[in-house]
């Protein structure tokens, strides 16, 4: 499902270049919830950003679901970003002005592969599944972060995706919360067969996944 | 379907920052109202020019010498005067240079009867058969040969043909109307053989002073003068002064060139000055857009990381600003519409007076001029946002979602 050959980045800075991730190797077959841990710093977000298609390579390659995503063309990749990843960010990531129910359909609106009252009816459906039901037509800023943090997860999971990453998606959240939205991200990947790949910091949380990729210095230790 | 999502979310977009919205589509109508208002009347001047001679159809005026010419009369149309010429004084002197001539009389008179009661009207006798400047522009005429008795309207007097026009008391028949000039003679003179304005001056009341010497048989204000194929008018000028004494030549070129060649200048300036305008904007709206882009950046890599395509996202931003500049240009268009008719009088009579007889522009290219005003506004926003939005999604999105970019 994902595999990573090499996969390496680096920046060039005014203090020289340095190096975020280097050639890391991963494989996470497909329907597998994976762990990757490590301290801040140690290049977690890049590998998931490279993983994504959100952050091209220095180098090496990445595979999902049998496809090289960073020898797709731009409009290929983005359209393939569409359709099999569903990216969960570290930080708030709504559009202002939309309301919940148009930031969540808003995927499924740019592929325009189906007709516009069913992703209304699927968002909606999304929403009322994380418990926003009452919060259709709010706007991101009338909502608390741990609420922004379900809609992004609504809007990851609006066109099916094959693969869903989350980069630390409760970072920022109380304890409660943090395993409200974990059981929800565990609830996909079990129930509907969706690759989960999670970046935490909460060790507990890693334990409970199949698999767990440490990462320290920009590589993976064992 | 994406086009009308694309183009909800710049909606939403500008409605964010409505002062800042509001005051980038002042800017634009601030300046697209000057290009149009520019353009419009550069147009109309244009025209106006062009009708001044060449339309009028006469290259030359021959007046006494002592006949004041302001600028309004160089438009070849005969001032009234107290001084007068032989009506045959050009015939006899046979001048090879000289092609057509059209003898006119004028007399400004008061208590005519047309108009209100102080109006003062100018009864124009023209020779019918000799006549080049008048007729032309018949624009509507009875279907009949124009004969004694017969009036011509002036395009700026309003009565319907083949009605009765009472003129000191005698009964004329509307013959038909000129179309607009804008030489103020032309405009609101009455036009009629020499015949029937000799027959008026009979009739004409004294009131006090010394009856006009124009209304005398055989006397006319000047001559419309048409050079003769291959004569120069320098030729011709030479010629009628050395044959002809206490006349003055008026042609087009030695009393228009210094005006034409003054408004042909100030055109060009007003040209230039639209140009830069029109960069200034551009530039203007660039800037804003780079910083609006810069601003927006973190949503512009989110809208990239859920699969925004890179046309997507420019297409958003260049929506954006081509609704800002155009509703700016339209803006700008109905106010330069609306400063033109509260000036136009002014504006006219100004012009008029510094010798430019003015004809506003007609509708179908006023409405092509709006159109260009406003479609230069929103290519103006398209040309400003298209760069940075162009720059921006080319960026990765974890780039722009950091903030770096
Ligand atoms: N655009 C950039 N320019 C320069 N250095 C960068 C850039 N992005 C990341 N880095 C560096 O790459 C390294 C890895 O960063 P990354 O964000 O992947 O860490 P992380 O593991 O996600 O940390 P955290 O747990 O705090 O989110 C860091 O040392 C960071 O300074
Ligand atoms: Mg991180």
């Amino acid at each position: 499902m994902l595999v990573c050959r090499q996969a390496s980045k680096s920046y060039a800075t005014e203090r020289g270049v340095v190096s975020a991730v280097t050639a890391i190797d991963l494989d996470v077959p497909a329907g597998r919830f994976a762990a990757i841990i490590g301290r801040s710093g140690s290049g977690k977000s890049t590998l998931m950003a490279m993983i994504g298609g959100l952050s091209r390579p220095s180098g090496g390659t990445v595979e999902v679901d049998g496809t090289d995503v960073w020898r797709l063309s731009e409009n290929a990749r983005a359209a393939f970003r569409n359709e099999k990843i569903g990216y969960v960010f570290q930080f708030a990531s709504l559009l202002p002005t939309l309301r919940l129910i148009d930031n969540v359909a808003l995927p499924a609106m740019l592929g325009r592969r189906r007709p516009v009252p069913e992703i209304h009816t699927r968002a909606a459906g999304l929403l009322e599944r994380l418990g926003l039901g009452a919060y259709f037509d709010a706007y991101p800023s009338e909502i608390s972060a741990g609420e922004q943090r379900r809609v992004a997860i609504a809007r990851a999971l609006i066109n099916d995706p094959a693969l869903l990453l989350a980069d630390e998606p409760t970072s920022d959240l109380d304890e409660q919360t943090e395993i409200e939205i974990m059981d929800e991200l565990l609830a996909v990947n079990r129930e509907v067969g969706t690759t989960l790949v999670l970046v935490t910091h909460n060790l507990a949380l890693a334990d409970q996944a199949e698999q767990i990729v440490h990462i320290a210095n920009g590589a993976i230790v064992a | 379907m994406t086009g009308w999502l694309l183009t909800s979310l710049a909606l939403q977009n500008l409605g964010r920052r409505k002062a800042r919205s509001f005051l980038l589509i002042a800017a634009v109508a601030i300046g697209s109202g000057v290009v149009f208002t520019g353009a419009a009347l550069m147009r109309s001047i244009d025209d106006s020019m062009a009708v001044g001679f060449t339309r009028l159809g006469a290259d030359m005026m021959v007046v006494p010498d002592g006949t004041l010419t302001n600028i309004t009369a160089a438009l070849l149309t005969v001032e009234p005067t107290d001084l007068v010429l032989d009506a045959d004084v050009l015939a006899r002197a046979r001048l090879a240079s000289v092609g057509r001539s059209a003898p006119q009389k004028i007399v400004r008179v008061e208590h005519s009867g047309i108009g209100s009661h102080h109006d003062l009207v100018d009864l124009i006798g023209i020779d019918p058969a000799r006549d080049f400047t008048v007729q032309p522009w018949l624009k509507e005429k009875l279907n009949r040969a124009f004969r004694h008795g017969d009036v011509i309207l002036g395009a700026g007097r309003d009565a319907p043909l083949d009605s009765q026009l009472l003129i000191f008391g005698k009964p004329h028949v509307v013959y038909g109307k000129l179309g607009r000039t804008g030489v103020g003679t032309h405009e609101r003179g009455v036009f009629m053989s020499f015949e029937t304005f000799d027959a008026l001056a009979a009739a004409m009341p004294l009131h006090g002073g010394a009856r006009p010497a124009v209304l005398a048989p055989g006397k006319v204000t000047g001559f419309l003068v048409e050079l003769a194929p291959g004569a120069t008018a320098l030729q011709a000028r030479f010629a009628i002064l050395s044959a002809i004494k206490g006349v003055k030549v008026v042609t087009g070129d030695s009393s228009l060139s210094g005006i034409r060649q003054g408004l042909a200048a100030l055109l060009q300036g007003i040209l230039a000055l639209m140009v830069l305008m029109f960069a200034s904007m551009a530039v203007m709206v660039s800037v804003l857009f780079s910083a609006i882009v810069t601003e927006r950046r973190g949503e512009l890599g989110l809208l990239k990381a859920i699969g925004a395509r890179r046309a997507q996202m420019i297409g958003m931003m260049v929506i954006e600003a081509v609704i800002a500049t155009g509703v700016g240009g339209a803006l700008g268009v109905t106010l330069g519409v609306l400063v033109m008719r509260l000036y136009e009088r002014s504006l006219v009579y100004y012009l008029e007076n510094i010798g430019v007889p003015f004809v506003w522009l007609d509708l179908p290219r006023t409405v092509a001029v709006a159109a260009a005003a406003i479609v230069l506004a929103a290519a103006i926003g398209a040309l400003g946002s298209f760069y940075p939005a162009w720059r921006a999604s080319g960026r990765d999105a974890y780039d722009l979602v950091r903030g770096e970019g």
